[in-house]
């Protein structure tokens, strides 16, 4: 993936909030990348561009030596749907169904069968370790289980990216250890993930430490640890 | 994601609210239901009508005269009615969709017998009354052309003045009666023609009897022909054909003060069909009205449930959800509420309209129609009144979306 001179501009007219001002990026297939820096620096509205969550207002962004400057809403749908498994800090599950049909709802935009959607979704809670907790309630299950049920709804379509802003945000530093060792596991199956922290210590499980400062890249350096 | 799904999004979503989806398909359980009910009721209206006062089976029309009163007359004068003759009769007989036409007169009598004593209408006919109007005999014979040619003293009695007079072995063919103190022979007896529940009244309750027209006509001082009585080939044409009967009369007889016209119900069944049809109209569009403004009350939560769910619908397009799915689920969420108003409100009106059947006088009849037209009418709402909320929803920004609080 190759951003160049990404510029983010908010508002229209006389209120102009300009966010990010040029970011230049390169991020090889299977990297493990923490994006850091203080708040309101921009980290949120780059993942949610590389995520295409948001369209930049400026500059090019390649994916797979694709082009995805001008494409239309539907084609970010795909795209999302395709590439992308996001992970929230707030988890952003659907309150009124169970785990299982939290993780199954990427794959019925995917046109995924249901015998099959059911399988999979299976799966990826057995591998987040939520096999007891299929049918559960988003609000019967804890502040840990409802991210790896998030990490496994992000799953669950393949993708090859998996964005996640603060992910353990709001949890205990004894839960973000399990969700981090989690997300260790799914690089080191190949994946591409990139999370924005606060936290040294979430950074340190990374190869890759990007520090942002008013919406520039100061700092990027590898994590050899 | 299939429709089959959407459907059970929408489904347990209305179950979610189940107080406020009941409160916003009121509108349309009334409107749909209201409507239903009056049509039903209206219907039913409609056909009793037709059953009870225009039998549709009828084939027979009277011609009657009418007097013409010029307006400079400064007295109204009554004239005599012309004569009509069997002549006329004859020409009457020749008009296209006549298949008999009867020139009647008609007697009042008391008839004295057995030591019972009553009055009875008498009718006087010719041979071809038989015939013409289906007279069943049950004893004896039905008149002949000699009967009227030489005024025969011979009467017929229905089986209700049988019933009466005589006792039950008792021989009245040959018999003698007294009519207003003239002796008539009686020559037989005919099923009688007063409908069944008329027999209850003291004017039918003795029967009726027949007698030769020119021997009522001489008896009492009638003319031979007071009355004409048309019989159409078929019920279809009775209403032409008493048009053009009553027409070709008043050229043949030409009379100087009056014309001859046909008593046409069908005329009173259309204008009173047509009232029926314009009050339920009426109550209809006051029902419809209900239905807009259940409508906009759907499109009022509709938008609540937009806003309320605002995160979910950022969710599901980070999700992959493109703007087409978020859009065809709220169009069906709508459609699911109103349609599901208009089924209970079928329901409702069903029921409602059993009991009215019960305590109006006639039956009012649901037809399927209707039932069909209210239920896709109710989810036609739903599309109209459901396209604003799903637009809105569609045109989300997912960031926008996730972050609202
Ligand atoms: N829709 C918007 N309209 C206007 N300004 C916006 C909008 N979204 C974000 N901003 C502004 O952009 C800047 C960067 O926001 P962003 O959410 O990317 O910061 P962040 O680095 O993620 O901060 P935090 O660490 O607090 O999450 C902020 O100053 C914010 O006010
Ligand atoms: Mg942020």
């Amino acid at each position: 993936m190759k951003l160049s001179d990404i510029k983010k501009t908010y508002g229209t007219g006389g209120l102009m909030v300009p966010v990010l001002h040029g970011i230049d990026l390169e991020i090889e297939e299977g990297e493990f990348i923490a994006i850091m820096g203080p708040s309101g620096s921009g980290k949120s509205t780059l993942m949610n561009i590389i995520g295409f969550l948001d369209t930049p207002s400026s500059g090019n962004y390649e994916l797979n030596s694709e082009q995805t400057g001008r494409v239309k809403q539907r084609e970010l749908a795909r795209l999302r749907n395709e590439h992308i498994g996001f992970v929230f800090q707030q988890f952003f599950l659907m309150p009124r169904l169970n785990a299982l049909k939290n993780v199954e709802s990427p794959l019925i935009y995917a046109g995924v069968p249901k015998r099959e959607r059911r399988e999979r979704a299976r799966q990826m809670l057995e591998k987040v370790g939520l096999s007891d907790r299929m049918t559960h309630l988003p609000n019967e299950l804890s502040g840990g289980q409802k991210q790896r049920v998030a990490i496994a709804r992000a799953l669950v379509n393949h993708p090859s990216i998996i964005l996640a802003d603060e992910p353990t945000g709001a949890l205990d530093s004894k839960t973000s250890e399990q969700i981090m060792k989690l997300l260790v596991e799914l690089n080191e199956e190949g994946r591409t993930v990139i999370i924005v922290t606060h936290e040294e210590e979430v950074a340190s499980y990374t190869n890759r430490i990007i520090t942002l400062h008013d919406g520039l890249i100061t700092d990027d350096r590898r994590n050899l640890s | 994601m299939s429709i089959w799904e959407s459907l059970k999004v929408a489904m347990s979503s209305i179950w979610g609210h189940k107080i406020r989806s009941i409160l916003t398909m009121l509108g349309i359980i009334i409107g749909v239901g209201a409507v239903i009910i009056i049509v039903a009721i209206g219907e039913g209206a409609k056909n009793q009508i037709a059953d009870d006062m225009f039998s549709t089976d009828e084939n027979e029309i009277q011609l009657y005269y009418e007097q013409i009163f010029l307006e400079d007359d400064t007295e109204m004068m009554w004239v005599e009615e012309p004569e009509i003759t069997d002549e006329d009769l004859a020409v009457l007989r020749e008009v296209p969709g006549v298949q008999s036409v009867l020139g009647i007169n008609q007697g009042w009598g008391m008839m004295v017998h057995n030591e019972e004593q009553s009055d009875m209408t008498i009718t006087g006919v010719d041979e071809g009354y038989f015939a013409a109007k289906n007279i069943e005999m049950l004893e004896g014979r039905p008149f002949l052309a000699r009967d009227n040619d030489s005024m025969n003293r011979v009467i017929l009695i229905d089986s209700v003045t049988r019933e009466k007079f005589f006792s039950d072995g008792e021989d009245v063919i040959g018999e003698i009666v007294e009519v207003s103190d003239n002796p008539y022979k009686v020559v037989g007896v005919y099923k009688s023609t007063i409908p069944e529940e008329l027999l209850q009244y003291d004017d039918f309750a003795s029967g009726e009897m027949l007698m030769p027209r020119a021997l009522v006509s001489m008896m009492f001082g009638n003319r031979e022909i007071e009355s004409v009585s048309v019989i159409a080939e078929s019920p279809e044409i009775v209403s032409e054909t008493g048009q053009l009967t009553a027409d070709a009369l008043t050229e043949q007889i030409a009379p100087e003060d009056g014309m001859y016209i046909s008593n046409d119900f069908t005329q009173y069944e259309e204008e009173l069909n047509s009232y029926l049809t314009i009050i339920t109209l009426f109550i209809g569009s006051i029902a419809g009205i209900s239905l807009l403004v259940g409508g906009i009350g759907v499109m009022n939560i509709m938008l609540v449930s937009v806003t309320e769910r605002t995160r979910e619908i950022g969710l599901r397009k980070a999700l992959g959800a493109t703007r087409g799915r978020i859009l065809l689920q709220f169009l069906i969420e709508s459609v699911t509420l109103t349609s599901l108003g208009g089924l209970i409100g079928i329901g409702f009106a069903v029921a409602a309209t059993f009991v009215a059947s019960q305590l109006l006088p006639f039956e009012a009849t649901i037809s399927p129609l209707v039932v069909l037209i209210g239920f896709c009418f109710s989810a036609f709402i739903g599309i109209i009144f459901g396209i604003l909320p799903a637009n809105k929803a569609s045109k989300l920004s997912p960031i926008e979306a996730l972050r609202y609080e």
